[in-house]
Order: structure tokens, then sequence, then C-alpha cells
């Protein structure tokens, strides 16, 4: 691994780190919130199971997200992220919605304009659907979640502390899917636009091989990891917002969450579904926070129209204009970034193509 | 027991079984106060009422105890974090029902207050719904552990002893104070049914708290 890769990827890293800072906040945030986790443990679980998702599973999102533009040249996915950074940096300070995923595919768009690379419309389209069925699905998932957890604790009526006991590991095991899920779906967004463009080796420890993708899956997961060290504060926030509606449903909030993530990254589920003849579910990487937001809205919704009267809509109409303007902006951000790279900095962001027609 | 000590359940176990001894221990003592309470009214103080008193002091020590306890672990081991302020107030409660059923048993020791025939009965059906009304706040406790949506089908009842233990209460002062007896002697046994009284009142304000209590659970 030369010293110029290590430097193109360091904005890939750094989108990596900000995600674990504020993305863990989605998958342990309700249990460090509500006290029913520790902090460390929290994030130790979800640092570790972060980066085994990224290595064992990040292939399918990636693919998916490199559908839409394969950046081909090291200075371009360094441009790419850095603008995904730049746009996610600046709308949290401003204190507008904002989702990783969003910037970077806008960052990708942008590099495609600049390229002259077509973007396809029908890959964007299933993108920006993704995007819009991640929190219906976080919804539904929650309303189903609640429904059964209901069912058996009014069937089996466990003793209060058996509850908490029970609610407690059950937060560590949707905790762990969710951060293997986070990691699985989101590494695109840190390191997927590196992977055309990365020159690493396969690598073999032991029995273990490293595919030169799965090690920069591990080096963005790293990354994530270390961002989950920084996410208390966030996690408390988080928690204490969601917490109103008590331990047993922030685990169903957490767990729906998790499920989202894993259909959209999950490459056995895709191929399960294929083989039975179903609709292939794209593997695309999805916003966490959406999710979150859509099965908290879900979980609400499933206490009726007393639930639906504590529903924030604003918080809707956010993330409905986050869809839109996320992209555009982190696009406008990328290709005047990719500008300055290419003429000033005198780096080549892309490696021009020759189409069929051409050949 | 080495087996025990490792697991991680432990903790849980031995905490559940603190708060079900809680709940039995003031069961207990109401049946103790009633028959405290039932055996002095037909035979005046003796051995067996003593026996009685020393028992119901005993649960009410052991009660301060488990209640000590349970808070301790409940908030050091972060344990029901969003109830354990409830779980506190009820054993709170509980454990002030003890004090009162205690309370009331020592003054009817050091006092031995004579009461005439005519007042036996309802001054038994007294202290019997006032006891009454506190098992059914163990009751209803009981299920706000397990089925806090079935707590409401007993806290109703526990209202329904509390003013049966009122009216009774009231019928016996207004009998008393139209008897010819020295207003010493009413005045001494109207304080008695006023700490009869005032234990279902108590046991009713557990009845109260443990209504919203559910209803927390329940979200």
């Amino acid at each position: 691994m030369d010293l110029t890769f290590v430097i193109f990827l360091s904005s890939g890293l750094l989108l990596g780190w900000s995600l674990g800072a504020n993305d863990a906040a989605n998958v342990f945030g309700t249990a460090v919130g509500s006290r029913m986790l520790r902090f460390y443990v929290a994030a130790l679980v979800c640092a570790v199971f972060v980066v085994v998702g990224a290595v064992v599973s990040g292939a399918g999102a990636s693919h998916g997200l490199g559908q839409l533009g394969a950046i081909n040249a090291l200075g371009g996915s360094f441009t790419v992220a850095l603008a995904a950074a730049i746009t996610v940096y600046g709308m949290t300070k401003l204190g507008l919605p904002v989702s990783t995923t969003q910037a970077v595919v806008g960052g990708i768009v942008g590099w495609n304009l600049f390229s002259n690379t077509a973007t396809d419309p029908a890959v964007l389209t299933k993108i920006m659907g993704t995007w819009v069925a991640a929190p219906i699905l976080g919804g539904l998932f929650a309303v189903a979640l609640y429904r059964l957890t209901e069912y058996c604790i009014r069937a089996i009526k466990p003793h209060a502390l058996w509850l908490d006991q029970w609610t407690r590991i059950g937060f560590l095991v949707a905790g762990a899917l969710g951060a293997y899920s986070l990691g699985a779906n989101n590494i695109a967004n840190v390191v997927g636009v590196f992977v055309p463009a990365s020159n690493l080796e396969d690598i073999s420890v032991g029995a273990l091989t490293l595919t030169g993708q799965q090690r920069l899956f591990m080096l963005g997961g790293l990354a994530v990891a270390a961002g989950v060290f920084f996410s208390r504060r966030v996690m408390m926030t988080v928690g204490r917002n969601i917490v109103t509606v008590g331990p047993v449903g922030g685990w169903v909030v957490v767990l729906a969450h998790s499920l989202v993530l894993f259909v959209f990254s999950s490459e056995l589920l895709r191929a399960s579904l294929t083989r039975l003849g179903l609709p292939p579910i794209p593997l695309i990487p999805v916003s966490s926070s959406q999710a979150v937001v859509g099965a908290v809205c879900g979980l609400a919704l499933a206490h009726g129209l007393k639930g639906a009267r504590q529903i924030r809509w604003s918080m809707l109409r956010n993330i409905a204009l986050g869809w839109l303007a996320t992209p555009a902006i982190a696009a406008l951000i990328g290709y005047v970034a990719l500008y300055f790279v290419q003429n000033v900095f005198e780096q080549p962001v892309y490696q021009p193509v020759m189409s069929a027609a051409g050949m | 027991m080495a087996e025990l000590k490792i697991s991680p359940f432990r903790r849980t176990r031995i905490l559940a079984s603190q708060i079900d001894e809680m709940l039995d221990v003031v069961s207990q003592a109401a049946l103790a106060y009633k028959h405290a309470i039932g055996h002095y009214i037909r035979s005046g103080w003796d051995e067996t009422a003593e026996v009685k008193y020393r028992q119901l002091d005993e649960f009410e020590s052991r009660g301060d105890k488990l209640r000590g306890t349970i808070g301790q672990t409940l908030y050091s081991e972060m344990l029901l974090p969003d109830t354990s302020g409830d779980v506190l107030g009820l054993l709170s409660s509980l454990d002030r029902l003890l004090d009162d059923m205690e309370h009331s048993l020592e003054v009817v020791r050091i006092e031995r207050p004579e009461i005439p025939t005519e007042f036996h009965d309802g001054w038994l059906e007294c202290a019997t719904m006032a006891a009454e009304a506190v098992e059914q706040v163990v009751v209803a406790a009981r299920s706000y552990f397990r089925d806090p949506r079935a707590a409401r089908d007993h806290i109703h009842k526990i209202h329904y002893y509390e003013k049966e233990t009122q009216r009774t209460a009231l019928q016996i002062i207004e009998q008393l104070f139209q008897s010819d007896m020295g207003l010493d002697r009413k005045l001494q046994l109207r304080g008695h049914v006023w700490l009869i009284d005032r234990l279902a009142d108590k046991a009713d304000d557990a009845g109260d708290a443990l209504a919203i209590y559910a209803v927390k659970r329940s979200v």
C-alpha cells in the first residue's frame, strides 16, 4: 500500500469516522440513552460488528453504488469522498437533515457530470427508490415487531425484572446485527468510491484470505469503528429523544432499523429471493438515520391515533427535503472540487474510458 | 453454588425473589394484624396477642431491610432504568403499610383499650376491611410486576375496602359518642378506630399510585 493511496484514502476514512460518530447512535443510542447498556460495552460491540459486517458483506451495497459511477482515478475518489464529507459537515453545522449515503451519491453524480460519464437514470431511480423505501420499510418492520413483542409479553407475562434482563440481551443482539448491517451497508459510502481505483492486493493470514477489496473495507470499517468511540454525546441525545417509547419500544426501533440495513445489504437474502422467483432487493447503501425515524414513526402509529398525534411531521418533511437537497449540494461541491483538484493541484480525477462505439 | 455465582441471571433472580418476599411479608403482616385485632377483641391482650405483635414487629423490620436492599440494587446495578423510581415508590408505600399496622397494634398493646361488647362486631369488621385493603394492594402490586394491565382489576377492590373501612369507622365513632361512656374513653377508642381507618387510607393511596405506575408500564 503506497503513501499516495493512503493520502487519497484519508477523505474516505474521515467520512468513515464521522459516520461512526453519528450513526452508531442509531444502533445503540436507545440502549445507552435509556441506561440499558453501558456506553463502552455498546461501543465495543458496535465497533467489532461494524468491521466484521464491512469485511464479510460490504461488497453487495458497494457494487450497487458502483453501478451509478465507477470512479476510476484515486484523485476522483478522494475528491468525491471529500465533497460528501464537506456536505455532511456543512449541513450538520447548519442544522439541516443530512445523510452520508445521499451525499456520496450526489458526489458520484457530480463526478459523472465532470467526467462526461453518463448517469444511468434507471440506477439513479433505483437508488432514490430505496431511500423512500427504507424509512417506510423501517416503519412496517416496527409495527410488525411491536405487535409480535406485545403479543409475546402479554402471553408470557414475564416479571418486570426478567423483561428488563431480556430487553438488555435483546439490545445487545439487535445492536450487534445493526452494527453488522451498518458496516455491510454503509461501508460503500466510506470507501465504495475507492473500489474501482484501488490497487490493494489479496493477503493471506494463516487460513484467512482477504481480497484487496476486503482490505479496503477493513480500513474503512476500522475508521467507522474509531468514530463509534466518539459517539457518546450523540448516543445520549438520540437515546433520550427516542426513550419516551420505553426500553421495549426502543428495542423494537433498533431491531427494525437493523433489519432495514440488513435487507439492503444481504447478498444471501437477495439470492434466496431470486431462487424463490421473487423480485430481488437492490443492494444499495441507505440512510441509517432515516430508517430509525421511519421505525419510530411506525412504532407511534402502532399505538393508534394517540401515537400518531405524537409524531413530529416536520421531521418527515425534512427527510423528504434531504432526498433532493443533499445529493444536489454534494454534486455541486463535488463538481467544483474536481475542477480544482484537476486544474489547480494537477491530479487526474478520472481516466477517459473508450466507449464501445468508439472502439 | 459456584454455578449459581457465574450465572448472568443470578442478580435478577435474587432481586425478583426479594420483591416477592417483600410482598409476602406485607400480605402475612395483614393477616397477622387482622388475627391480632380479632383475638384482642375476643380475649384481651394475652400471650397470643403478644406473639402476633412480635410477628408484626419482625415483619416491619424485614420490610425496612428489604426495601433498602432492593432500592440499592436497583440503582447501583441500573436495573429497570425507566421504572425504578416507581418501583421504589411502591416499596415505600408497602413499607408504610407495615409501619401503620405495627403502630396500630403497638398502641393497642400499650393502652389496652376496653372495647364494649356492642362494638365488637363493627370493630372486627373495620379491622378486617382495612386488612383486606392492604392485601388487595399486595395482589395489585404482584400484578404490576407481571401483568400491569390486570392491576386495575385489583385496584378498584382497594377503593372498595377503603370505603367500607371508612363507613364502618364512622359508624363506630358515631355510636361511641352517642353512648353514655366517659369522654376520655370515647376519645381513646376514637383514636384507635382512626388508626385502623388510616391504614385503609394508606392502602388507598398506594392503590392510586399503583394505578399510575401500571399505566406507565403498559405504554
